[in-house]
């Protein structure tokens, strides 16, 4: 169910949840969970369903059952928007886990980092490892890969009988792979690969590559 | 004073204008006076404002006799339209009438257009009467102290009625209705609609469950009918006319004749973008029409379509092409003759827009029919048959729909707040929640007040709240500031406004058809050419081009269905082609293609039923021809699909016209299989339905509208996009949140019912299978497509349907690559 590939000599295994573990780091990336998205709809009057909220943990806790991750980098979008009652659920969940967690911020990430320090997580602007490079944005440098998210990225199949389907997935190009949103409530955005991209589809639990 | 002295003065009024008052308009005068409801069907520019403005006057001068000299405050009656565009021709009527009588009354218009200053000024004191659209009077039910305001209110006039009465807008104004006839005492009830088959149901959904007041109410119909001409266009060369195709350009020179006798030419086309076409083309064969024609749609700035229908009253114009936006509303007494680009797929339609034309007494009014291809032509020839035998469709009213109910209630909760138990009474009487239940209704305030069903820890919820009175009032200002924005939002998808870069309203554009392009990209839109500069905060700036291009705006939906009417019709015209009587000259014009149908195929009797397949590049197609319609046909392709799919792992794409549709797969498909396995059956229908795919697909899509009108989806305060863009989300999402969290969530539920009643329209389609069922199945394997199938295989709006697992499916798809 999982894809394993490799990238410059390392390992990562592209999990159906949206997430990459990197083996020989023992370390987890997942990208956009936009935590507290579905208590901020409901603070401003949208009856979003409270369950979709939950549905985040538990796709983390399966997640890193799968591969016992010993520390998990958050690839910026953790939270959606403003501190509100999410936060507690959040607060208890990491104090409950032993993994280290690290955050590299993004743009939807407007919670104080003191708040994310208090909690014993390291808030980051960019983390470099080695040659490779995990920011929230996609970024382009000579000679290094970069692991990031944001875009949300989807594609569209085309098959026989004029079918057409859209999917999550993780998009990689020369040096970047950009990770699906893990969030169970966030759209994608539909991306058009080159042929030069290689493209790996979520299909329900299964990671396919399709390019 | 008497009714009989009253009704003089309206007469002597008539008169000094050498008018007479048309026998239906003395009928209203009457029935109103004596208190009684009603509904009034008479067709558009036929007086009908005065029918029901000079009684409500007339009203006032009874309970006023010095009404000369001094006025009696407060606002008398609203008259709602269903556009906007309507309302300045009705204020100038009314406002005639009443200075003529020296009463004094004032009359306003209240719609979106109208500014922040002139709506303070009519808070302060609102004018006698009152012009306003359904979301502007809901605007004033969220407005503190709407009871007071309307206290004196002596009558409310639905114009249009018809055209609401299809609509969620409808359930709106039934709504609305509910509250005022608690809020004022002497309401008058009072509909205009035009002729549609359920009119008796019209006025019911109009005055609600409510015995006593459907007991003293009327239906006053305007017996006088109109003489209509139709005419068909038929090629001259009709073996190169096209199979298929919508646009109908072929046939452009053979109208121009037609434009230059006539005075005035209305060009009524189906959708925007085939307007925006048929205007540019126009002008590019005859230069000549310069300045002479012009074009009406939905989507161009209101200033040019105001210019527009008034150069169109003082004869300026010899012809514009326009859409359903000039279906409705004012007269415009110049215009000669009306030309139909394809087929207006009901007959009501049709008839509305052949009588735009000649006004003059007597005359009859001349419609030509364009065809667009050529099996057109079988439409065309029914549809005279429909006119002279005055056949027309029902419009079917909304039941249950609890996302406008929801609205209806955090609008309550808005202004003055409300007590529960007071409410359920009035929304229970209406038409549309005749049928809500207890629990339904506890659902819905539960929605509104703690968002689900049971409380939750750690829930921030916040939308009504309860005080502990017991009153459900909204007391976030904030939430009430959304909820206002949100009352008049217009569900369409996402539109953009076009502007000139040096400022200059041009119209909206649907966001799908600009986000493909790329600054420098030149288009066509409202008929000139562009130049896209940038996009920026939901506008498109752009400038004039001298560039020549072919990409003209476009505008996605709007594909309209034959109404079961038209399709029986349409039946009994294709038995007499099959007896080869061919007697209309549409069928004789189409000789041709009726031959080469006849080669490889058949043309179906009424007690046939044909399916035809055959192999192209693309896979093997199946057709099958029912003939009911293109919303029955998406229904029974699913679900033939879905059965098909049980049999054996298969993936369909389906397509579908109002002739027939499609299953395209990339095996052959079995025919005698279908046969042998009964899958045309009746029983488990709904289950069927419910499990096809494209009922979730259709249910997705009617969710939208659902999602905005609820509250769920916000989309935003105008002019300040970026603000709100953490609350934004699309309806899509939601619809699949709902699914996997909260199934049995009314307004979830709601979608897959409006789907089925509305869209698929279950009832048709169970009658439909029944025909089939006594019918002979007749199999042609054919080598080529056939004429019947040409227009609906090249269809490129798709369903699809699979039982194959989603993985097995990816492998033999590719990846869409960039372009």
């Amino acid at each position: 169910m999982t894809q394993t590939i490799t990238i410059q000599g390392e390992t990562f295994i592209l999990d159906p949840t949206g997430s990459v573990f990197w083996q020989s780091k023992n370390l987890l990336l997942i990208a956009d969970v936009h935590l507290g998205k579905v208590a901020h709809f409901r603070k401003y009057g949208a009856a979003v369903p409270s369950k979709a909220s939950s549905k985040n943990y538990d796709k983390l806790e399966e997640v890193i059952a799968r591969h016992k991750p010993e520390t998990i980098c958050f690839l910026g979008d953790l939270f959606h928007s403003t501190l509100n009652n999410e936060w507690n659920i959040f607060e208890t969940w990491v104090k409950k886990k032993p993994t280290k967690i690290i955050l590299v911020s993004g743009n939807h990430d407007i919670i104080s980092p003191h708040k994310f320090e208090a909690l014993g997580i390291e808030v980051l602007d960019q983390l470099k490892i080695d040659s490779f490079l995990l920011t929230h944005h996609p970024t382009e440098k000579e000679k290094i890969f970069n692991f990031s998210g944001h875009i949300h990225p989807g594609v569209r199949m085309r098959g026989p009988g004029r079918q057409t389907l859209k999917l999550a997935c993780f998009f990689r190009t020369n040096n970047q792979m950009i990770l699906p949103a893990f969030g169970n409530f966030t759209g994608k955005y539909i991306l058009q690969p080159s042929e030069k991209d290689t493209v790996y589809a979520i299909v329900e639990n299964e990671v396919i590559c399709v390019s | 004073m008497k009714k009989k002295d009253l009704i003089a003065i309206a007469e002597t009024w008539f008169q000094e204008k050498n008018w007479k008052p048309f026998p239906f308009q003395k009928k209203t005068w009457n029935a109103f006076l004596q208190g009684k409801h009603g509904l009034l069907n008479a067709p558009t520019g036929s007086g009908k404002t005065y029918a029901l403005w000079a009684p409500i006057v007339l009203e006032y001068i009874k309970d006023n006799p010095d009404y000369k000299t001094k006025k009696k405050k407060g606002i008398k009656a609203i008259w709602i339209t269903p556009l906007r565009a309507l309302s300045v021709e009705i204020q100038q009527a009314a406002q005639r009438f009443a200075d003529d009588l020296e009463t004094d009354l004032t009359i306003g218009i209240r719609t979106g257009d109208t500014s922040q200053s002139e709506r303070a000024k009519q808070k302060r004191a609102m004018p006698d009467l009152l012009i306003t659209t359904p979301e502007s009077l809901m605007l004033l039910l969220a407005s503190k102290g709407y009871d007071k305001t309307f206290k004196t209110l002596t009558a409310i006039v639905i114009d249009e009625w018809h055209e609401l009465l299809g609509s969620k807008r409808g359930v709106q104004v039934e709504l609305a209705l509910s509250r005022l006839k608690t809020v004022c005492p002497k309401l008058r009830i009072w509909g205009v609609s035009a002729t549609i088959g359920n009119l008796e149901q019209a006025q019911q959904v109009l005055l609600g469950v409510d015995e006593n007041a459907v007991k003293n109410s009327v239906l006053i119909k305007d017996s006088k009918k109109k003489k209509i001409t139709v005419k068909s266009i038929i090629p001259k060369k009709m073996e190169t006319f096209p199979w298929r195709g919508h646009l109908g350009l072929h046939l452009l020179e053979d109208i121009v004749p037609i434009i230059k006798n006539s005075k005035t030419t209305i060009i009524f086309t189906n959708t925007r973008g085939q307007c925006e076409i048929w205007f540019q083309k126009l002008l590019e064969k005859h230069p000549e029409f310069a300045g002479e024609i012009a074009m009406h749609h939905g989507s161009i700035a209101k200033d040019t379509r105001l210019w527009v229908e008034q150069a169109i009253r003082n004869e300026s114009l010899t012809a514009v092409v326009a859409t359903s936006s000039l279906d409705l509303g004012v007269d415009f007494a110049p215009v000669e003759t009306i030309i139909q680009i394809g087929g207006p797929k009901g007959v009501a339609k049709f008839l509305q827009r052949a009588g735009r034309s000649n006004h003059r007494p007597g005359e009859a009014s001349v419609i030509y029919f364009l065809p667009t291809h050529a099996l057109e032509l079988i439409e065309a020839s029914a549809l005279k048959k429909a006119v002279k035998e005055r056949v027309i469709e029902d419009r079917i009213p909304y039941l249950l729909s609890f996302d406008v109910l929801i609205q209806y209630l955090v609008t309550l909760a808005v202004s003055n707040g409300f007590i529960p138990a007071e409410i359920f009474k009035e929304v229970k009487n209406t038409f549309c929640f005749q049928g809500i239940t207890e629990e339904q209704w506890q659902w819905c305030l539960n929605f509104i007040t703690i968002g689900s069903q049971s409380l939750q820890s750690y829930d921030e919820y916040k939308r009504v709240e309860v005080t502990p009175q017991g009153l459900f009032k909204v007391e976030s200002r904030r939430v009430a500031m959304m909820h206002r924005l949100s009352i008049g939002t217009i569900v369409s998808d996402s539109m953009l406004m076009v502007k000139y870069v040096s400022g200059g309203f041009i119209g909206t554009i649907e966001e799908f058809f600009i986000g493909k392009m790329k600054p420098g990209d030149t288009f066509v839109f409202a008929g000139r050419t562009l130049e896209l500069v940038r996009l920026r905060n939901m506008v498109a700036q752009v400038r004039r081009s001298k560039k020549k291009t072919n990409k003209v705006v476009s505008f996605m939906g709007g594909r309209m269905t034959l109404s079961s009417q038209m399709s029986e019709i349409l039946r009994e015209e294709l038995q007499s082609e099959a007896d080869h009587k061919r007697n209309t000259p549409e069928l004789k014009a189409l000789r041709h293609l009726f031959e080469r149908q006849e080669l490889e195929s058949i043309i179906p009797r009424e007690n046939e039923f044909l399916i035809e397949s055959f192999k192209t590049r693309e896979g093997y197609h199946t057709i099958f021809y029912p003939f009911e319609g293109r919303f029955v046909h998406e229904a029974m392709s699913g679900l033939l699909a879905y059965r098909i799919s049980l049999l054996s792992p298969i993936t369909f794409s389906l397509a579908y016209n109002d002739y027939g549709f499609e299953l395209l797969c990339d095996q052959p498909l079995d025919v005698q299989q279908i046969i042998d396995n009964n899958l045309f059956s009746t029983d488990y229908l709904f289950s069927d339905l419910q499990k096809s795919i494209n009922a979730t697909e259709l249910a997705r899509r009617k969710f939208r509208d659902i999602a905005v009108i609820s509250g769920l989806v916000f989309q935003g305060y105008p002019n300040k996009m970026v603000k709100t863009k953490h609350l934004q989300s699309s309806s899509q999402l939601l619809f699949d949140v709902f699914r996997d969290y909260e199934a049995d969530n009314l307004l979830y539920q709601q979608a897959f019912r409006e789907t089925y009643e509305h869209q698929l329209e279950e009832g048709r389609l169970r009658l439909a299978l029944e025909r089939i069922n006594k019918q002979e199945i007749i199999w042609k394997k054919c080598n080529k497509p056939t004429p019947f199938s040409f227009p609906i295989i090249t269809d490129r709006l798709r369903e699809k349907l699979s039982s194959e697992k989603l993985a097995d499916r990816i492998k033999k798809m590719k990846l869409q690559l960039e372009k």
